[in-house]
């Protein structure tokens, strides 16, 4: 045999190695993979997953709190460095905006998944309430942060479509929540749809949703130390780093609100400590210490708010009192008289929601519809919300 | 699922069972003692071979010759066989006649029918040729062989040349010159021979040596300098060619250019030293390994390092995990040690790298490492000793260099806070001198059958800091064994280790220089014991209490198999293996203020594997007198496989050396591994006219294992011509000796990464640790390699008298279906980026390279080289998007824009003495210099005494310096802002002119208001000289040191000076952690200089 026949040999047994081109890589999961019902129940707990880290950065690391009165800026961060100054850019929110509209997607997604995936037994499924729920916080998360909405790579619409689709999803969670027997979520939802509702101005229904939840109850967004990704990073940002002060807001005269935990840090030498920046004296929230810390979604005591504002709103400022008064003893805080005018009672029932949603993520829309009623002057002069973000608008053809 | 390796080992068997096959056709004996014997040239003395196991002896010929001389029927067979024949007519007389015919007989009988009674032998050397020696009788008295012994030396300076070969041709037996370019070759058979010489870089020389039994013959060179390069053997992916025959630059760097030089590693080997090459040191970190670039950039997503093979194996050329800590990554390509390697190829372009495949766009980087020589074994033995050193840190007018140079005393920021380091050094300053020590040895020789080059090396280098350091240390083994004409078989192995201590650099909260630049602004202020009325006394040293290391086991190991006897037909084949494991650990120990009171450790394990299988079979043949044919195919498959682990462990229970189960919180926060298989195969084929015009076509084939389902094979095209003008017997130009036009026109590409191409998920958790999905990428089952197409031109020629080199070339490339990560709306649920094939990039250049002697005379050569690079890398039809590499970093592509460049906000009346006017959407810079200037000297002085320097300019470049932005502000301690601050707090208490010489720049840059700063205002232009390296190299006279060959002295100063304007603390460094493509100066420490004094010596 020739040395030159060893060539289509050598070749062929190169050519056949060639052939298995095939990729092992067993870190990512493709996407067929998860229409079987034992994926489901990670599944749903990538919507709770998604919708806890869309709210832990908001609050952390992307300075939701300095869009508001709740924080001021310390850091060095970029974004918080706008919202102290009033200015929130679609570049600015980029970050939270996709998080948020992630955790939607997700949720939304997951449901028609689920749907495809269990057939009949969609609705005896008990992470289908679950899912539900998660549908409905994170489409309120959007709507009272977002100043328009957009689903699913469409048109923008009015931010009020997150709401309207929250208050579905809740209803939804609520119905089969309530077929199987699952209190806590009956009671989560009917929460999350009172909050919705009274956005949407329903306040008859918000009122009805309201007296229906034990002024005890609270439904958290999870966060553990178990991996950085469920860390509660406003915990983070505070308590490992200095990046945002309660120095300079209402709440530092407030040191002994249980609702508004703080406390200053000193220096060795007895300074006080600056934040990040090097010059805004560090004054440190104690709502979230740890990075395990969870972060309420829905809490009983904003029933009663949201039962003394319908109240206010209707010009009965001692009933008002009576459901503010209610949501004080929770935290076993004194009551308080009834306001003399109501522009007093207005700026009680403000403190109040503030105090009572502290660092939740819920005050930009308190502050943005009682600016636009012209009740509180805190947005005067500064954005009001989150424009879309600028990932969104350079790719969506629908908003070009 | 046939396995990969299987397939390898079947090819490997089919090449090297071929030549024993068919034994059944061969007679079992040699011929009679009547008719020639058949030997083999060996180092002693000829030795019989079994002439059924040389192909060229087997070949089938016919002859017809009734009446011939054995001169005609000699070349005849030739004519047949390729075998070609060497003789004097003092062994045997060519008329003598024959008269043979036969059909279908083999090369062996052939020979000897013809040389039957003749008296001589057949002595075959392993590159094809035969000689016929005088017959002698094996029953007489056996005569010994005779020694040929000389010096091979500089025609014009009668300076010795160290490694030149000295070879008789035809055969195996030859050297290589010592440092005194003496050589000896031992064990000649009588006669008379052709010996040559030869040497990169001189003009090759040969003449005729007769040989006597038992006696030593000198034989003596003077070569003479030849910048012409033509008839280099450069390693193509089809094999050795000629570079008369390349219509596209290949670059070679020998090892006569790098050692003399302060080369530390493969990294500082292609600094300087050839065009089209950027190389960014990145970081003033041992160990740390720096940005390489052949031709720009021609890629956004997928990379623009160069491939790279050492000894015919493909080598990761990607870095190491970046250190948590050091924020800085060690380069593999950096494993190989200076000492070992021969010399450097770069091919730098895809009309170049064609024939390589998929991922070769970026360039080719080849390194052949040094092989043994046949002769008594040679050892070479160097040791280095110096110390590292950074001078003045940061901006001139600072007098505390950041209070690096000085952090002693008491200190008065300019906000009027006066504070003390209580840990500053007893030396005042941070900074010291690092200890450096490098030690190599090497030895090498052999037979003519095998040869061997054994070598070890260890260096140590400490930092210019109280932490921080590099150790590494390895061994290599390179075997070359030839078991039979025209077969060589390879074994190179090499093992490194390596370990690197980090410091805390770069954007992060325990940065060296963060925290000491900042002044009383460090997060180090809980230090004791500060005079008395310190209101901040920091204790910075606690900083380098945090400990962060890599360490890395790189072993490479390669087998080739190689076929190139005298004849039509060669081949090679190579299996390679190439493993990398690295160790990245951090550790934060108890009471580590502020960040980890409790302690936390983070650590990755990591290794990768990379797989080569590589086979390329050419075939050359005549067609007529003019032209000659060669038709190459070869196969490629690349596997390559990545398994990591990182790991975390926080809150210890106190004080002690942590493992990661030491924590109270541990976990495994990712996990990877994943395995990538490109495979192809190419044709090629070269038409050469009269050996002065070549043309050449050639098609590559690939198919990878990230291409999207419906993406298929991929095909690159290529085609070339190569025309040495000046073998025409027209050609009398004058002072332009020779000179070859050239031009090239070829595709490669670059692949996407595993999964690329399909919609998953990743596994999370949530829940407190429940599974959980969530979105990880849209996919894209159309995804394809993105493709680059380049047209090249350029000439080599030499000029006066053959003593100047000039080579230019001129490209274009094209990038199409280039890989973007394209945004998706987020409403639809996937936030990561998709790769597209939806860019267009475009990218041209010139090379120039010049270089030569410009004065040589007995007692004084001067030589010089200059290297100039001009790159543009435009991004072209992007779809209308932006693509974003670094927000933080202000690095974007747009289209019409430099490949990656800066936008955001500008002063548009930067020296207006106004308030500044702002773009808040410029065009900054371009991140990538685009002008790169070499020159570089030699100088001997009587013959004994060389000083070499290299110099580069980088022009064109950019870097965001964030230092700049950060201590201006936040701590106030950047000193060029604080007049402007000064007079900034003035117009603030109410001086309304205190503004009135303060520019808008200025006023941007050093803004007190938090809401006015931007890290776009620092983005500065980066252009720099660089002394590089002066070397001055003392060559002791061999009489001065007994026993041994030769010996130098060399005293080498690296990075010694730098001209620049740009105001932070170097122009090359990048916080690299960062991003890979952008580049960002935040808080990284700048690079140092190196002085050190070699020993080299041979014996």
């Amino acid at each position: 045999m020739r040395l030159t026949s060893i060539l289509p040999l050598a070749l062929a047994g190169l050519a056949c190695a060639a052939c298995d081109l095939s990729v092992t890589n067993p870190g990512p999961v493709q996407d067929d993979q998860l229409n079987s019902p034992a994926a489901i129940p990670a599944l749903v707990n990538g919507m709770s997953g998604d919708l806890s880290f869309a709210l832990g950065n908001f609050l952390g690391g992307d300075g939701g709190p300095v869009m508001t009165d709740e924080l001021t800026h310390s850091g060095n961060f970029a974004a918080p460095n706008d919202y102290e100054s009033g200015i929130i850019t679609s570049t600015d929110v980029d970050p939270d905006y996709q998080n948020m509209q992630r955790a939607r997607w997700v949720a939304e997604d997951g449901l028609r998944r689920m749907q495809a995936v269990l057939g009949t037994d969609f609705e005896s499924n008990p992470n289908t309430p679950r899912a539900y729920l998660y549908a409905g916080f994170a489409n309120r998360l959007l709507g009272e942060n977002m100043c328009q909405a957009v689903i699913d790579g469409g048109p923008a619409q009015s931010d009020s479509v997150y709401f309207q689709r929250a208050e579905s999803s809740f209803t939804r969670a609520y119905e089969t929540a309530n077929a199987q027997g699952n209190t806590t979520i009956v009671n989560a939802a009917l929460a999350g749809r009172a909050s919705v509702r009274a956005a949407l101005g329903d306040w008859a229904g918000a009122v009805d949703d309201a007296s229906r939840v034990p002024a005890t109850f609270v439904f958290y967004a999870i966060f553990s130390l178990n991996s950085s990704r469920e860390n509660n990073d406003l915990a983070n940002q505070t308590h490992v780093r200095r990046e945002m002060s309660v120095w300079g807001t209402p709440w530092a005269a407030t040191n002994a609100d249980p609702r508004t935990p703080w406390d200053t840090v000193f220096t060795s030498s007895g300074k006080v400590q600056t934040g990040n920046d090097g010059t805004t004296k560090f004054f440190r929230q104690d709502k979230y210490v740890l990075l395990s810390d969870d972060i309420p979604l829905a809490k009983g005591t904003e029933m009663l708010l949201i039962r003394a504002e319908a109240a206010l709103r209707s010009g009965d400022t001692t009933t008002m009192t009576n459901f503010i008064n209610q949501e004080r003893d929770v935290y076993g805080m004194a009551p308080v008289p009834v306001p003399a005018s109501m522009d007093d009672a207005w700026a009680l029932l403000q403190f109040e929601r503030g105090a009572v949603l502290w660092l939740e993520g819920r005050r930009l829309w308190d502050l943005r519809r009682w600016h636009a009623e012209g009740t509180n002057h805190f947005l005067d002069g500064r954005d009001t919300c989150m424009p879309i973000g600028a990932s969104e608008l350079a790719s969506n053809p629908n908003l070009q | 699922m046939r396995s990969p390796g299987m397939s390898w080992l079947i090819a490997l068997l089919v090449l090297l069972a071929a030549p024993a096959a068919g034994a059944q056709q061969w007679p079992d004996t040699q011929p009679t003692v009547h008719g020639p014997r058949f030997l083999l040239a060996s180092s002693s003395s000829p030795v019989p071979v079994d002439v059924r196991r040389v192909a060229v002896l087997r070949r089938r010929i016919a002859l017809d010759l009734p009446d011939a001389s054995l001169d005609e029927a000699l070349a005849a067979i030739t004519a047949q066989s390729g075998l070609r024949f060497m003789y004097s007519n003092d062994v045997m007389r060519p008329s003598g006649r024959v008269h043979i015919r036969a059909q279908e007989i083999t090369v062996a009988a052939a020979l000897t029918e013809v040389l039957m009674d003749a008296g001589v032998d057949v002595v075959l050397s392993p590159n094809g040729q035969a000689m016929l020696t005088r017959h002698e009788d094996p029953r007489a008295p056996r005569r010994q062989n005779g020694v040929i012994v000389g010096t091979v030396v500089d025609a014009a300076t009668h300076e010795p040349i160290a490694t030149a070969t000295v070879v008789i041709e035809g055969t195996r037996l030859g050297t290589m010159t010592n440092d005194s370019g003496q050589y000896r070759i031992p064990n000649v058979p009588p006669g008379t021979v052709t010996l040559s010489a030869r040497r990169i870089g001189y003009a090759k020389q040969t003449q005729s040596v007769t040989v006597t039994a038992d006696r030593e013959v000198r034989a003596d060179f003077a070569l003479a300098r030849s910048a012409s390069a033509l008839e280099q053997v450069v390693i193509t992916a089809t094999g050795e060619t000629r570079n008369r025959e390349l219509g596209n630059a290949v670059s070679e760097i020998d090892s006569a250019s790098i050692s003399r030089a302060p080369v530390n590693d493969v990294q500082d080997i292609l600094v300087g030293r050839t065009s089209g090459v950027t190389v960014l040191g990145n970081s003033g970190q041992p160990g740390a390994g720096g940005t390489i670039r052949l031709r720009g950039v021609n890629s956004i997503s997928q990379g623009n390092s160069p491939i790279i093979y050492v000894d015919g194996v493909r080598i990761y050329n990607g870095s190491t995990g970046t250190s948590f800590t050091g924020r800085q990554t060690t380069l593999p390509l950096n494993d190989i040690d200076a000492s070992d390697i021969d010399h450097v190829e770069v091919v730098k372009g895809p009309a170049a790298t064609t024939l390589y495949g998929t991922e070769a766009s970026g360039g080719v980087i080849q390194i052949f490492t040094k092989h043994g020589t046949a002769g008594r074994p040679q050892w070479t033995v160097g040791v280095t000793q110096g110390f590292n050193n950074v001078g003045h840190v940061g901006p001139k007018g600072d007098p505390t260099g950041m209070f690096l140079n000085d952090c002693s005393g008491v200190h008065t920021s300019a906000t009027g806070v006066t504070f003390q380091d209580i840990t500053c050094p007893a030396s005042g300053s941070w900074l010291r001198n690092g200890y450096v020590q490098q030690y190599n040895a090497s030895v090498r020789g052999g037979t003519s059958d095998v040869t061997y080059y054994v070598a070890g090396n260890y260096e140590q280098e400490a930092g210019v800091l109280p932490e921080g350091g590099n150790k590494n240390g390895g061994v290599r083994g390179n075997v070359t064994f030839r078991p039979a004409t025209g077969f060589e078989l390879g074994l190179n192995t090499s093992f490194t280790q390596r370990h690197v201590d980090w410091f805390a650099d770069g954007n992060q909260g325990q940065s060296a220089l963060l925290n000491i630049s900042r002044g009383a602004s460090s997060s180090f202020k809980l230090g004791t014991g500060c005079a008395s009325g310190v209101t901040v006394c920091l204790n910075n040293a606690e900083l380098f209490d945090a400990t962060s290391f890599t360490r890395q086991h790189h072993y490479i190991t390669g087998f080739s198999a190689k076929y190139d006897a005298e004849g039509p037909f060669s081949a090679r084949l190579n299996l390679g293996y190439d493993y990398d494991d690295y160790d990245l650990q951090t550790e934060f120990p108890f009471g580590f203020e502020p960040s980890f009171p409790q302690g936390e450790l983070l650590g990755a394990v990591r290794n990768r594997t990379l797989l080569t299988a590589d086979f390329a079979a050419n075939w050359k043949q005549g067609i007529g007198r003019d032209v000659l044919s060669t038709t190459s195919i070869g196969a490629q498959m690349f596997d390559n496989r990545y398994r990591s682990t990182d790991l975390q462990t926080q809150n210890f229970a106190g004080p002690g050396i942590p493992v990661f189960n030491s924590g109270a919180l541990t976990g495994i926060t990712g996990a990877e591994n994943s395995r990538v298989i490109n495979a192809g195969f190419f044709a090629q084929e070269v038409v050469a006219w009269r050996d002065r015009v070549f043309v050449t076509g050639g098609l590559r084939v690939d198919g990878n294992s990230a291409f999207g389902s419906s993406f298929g094979l991929q095909a690159y095209p290529k085609v070339s011509v190569a025309y040495v003008m000046s073998d025409e017997s027209w050609w009398h130009v004058p002072f332009v000796r020779s000179l070859k036009l050239r031009g090239a026109l070829g595709e490669s590409g670059k692949a996407p990464g595993a999964f690329d191409a399909v919609r998953t998920w990743s596994a999370v958790a949530a829940e407190d640790g429940q599974p959980a999905f969530t979105p990880n990428q849209i996919g894209n089952p159309n995804l394809g390699p993105e493709r680059t197409r380049e047209i090249e031109g350029g000439f080599d020629l030499t000029t006066a008298d053959d003593r100047v080199t000039i080579n230019a070339t001129y490209y274009a490339q094209h990038t199409f279906d280039a890989l973007i990560p394209v945004t998706y709306p987020a409403s639809l649920g996937f936030t990561s980026t998709q790769l597209e094939n939806v860019g267009e990039l475009r990218n041209k250049g010139i090379e120039l390279t010049a270089s030569g002697d410009i004065f040589r005379r007995e007692n004084f050569t001067w030589n010089a080289r200059l290297n100039y690079t001009w790159v543009k890398s435009t991004a072209g039809d992007l779809g209308g998007r932006t693509i974003t590499i670094e927000s933080l970093s202000r690095t974007f592509v747009k289209e019409g824009y430099p490949v990656p460049s800066y936008f955001g906000y500008k002063v548009t009346n930067p020296d207006a003495f106004a308030d500044p006017i702002i773009d808040s959407s410029a065009y900054l810079g371009a991140t990538f210099p685009n002008q790169i200037i070499s020159p570089a000297m030699t100088f001997t002085l009587w013959k004994n005494l060389t000083i070499d320097a290299i110099g580069e300019w980088q022009l064109g470049g950019h870097l965001l310096n964030a230092t700049a932005y950060q201590n201006a502000f936040v701590s106030q301690t950047w000193q060029p802002c604080f007049s402007v601050q000064e007079k900034i707090r003035a117009f603030q208490a109410g001086d309304a002119n205190a503004l009135d010489d303060v520019t808008a720049l200025q006023r941007a840059r050093c803004t007190l208001d938090g809401s006015q700063r931007d890290y776009a205002f620092w983005v500065e232009p980066t252009d720099f000289f660089k002394l590089r390296s002066v070397t001055v190299t003392y060559a002791i006279p061999p009489r001065l040191v007994r026993g041994i060959q030769n010996a130098s002295l060399s005293l080498s100063g690296r990075n010694l000076w730098t001209s620049t304007k740009y105001s932070g603390t170097d122009p090359e460094v990048a916080d690299i952690a960062t991003n890979s493509f952008s580049r960002r100066d935040y808080y990284v420490f700048p690079t140092y200089r190196t002085f050190t004094a070699t020993l080299r010596f041979g014996f």
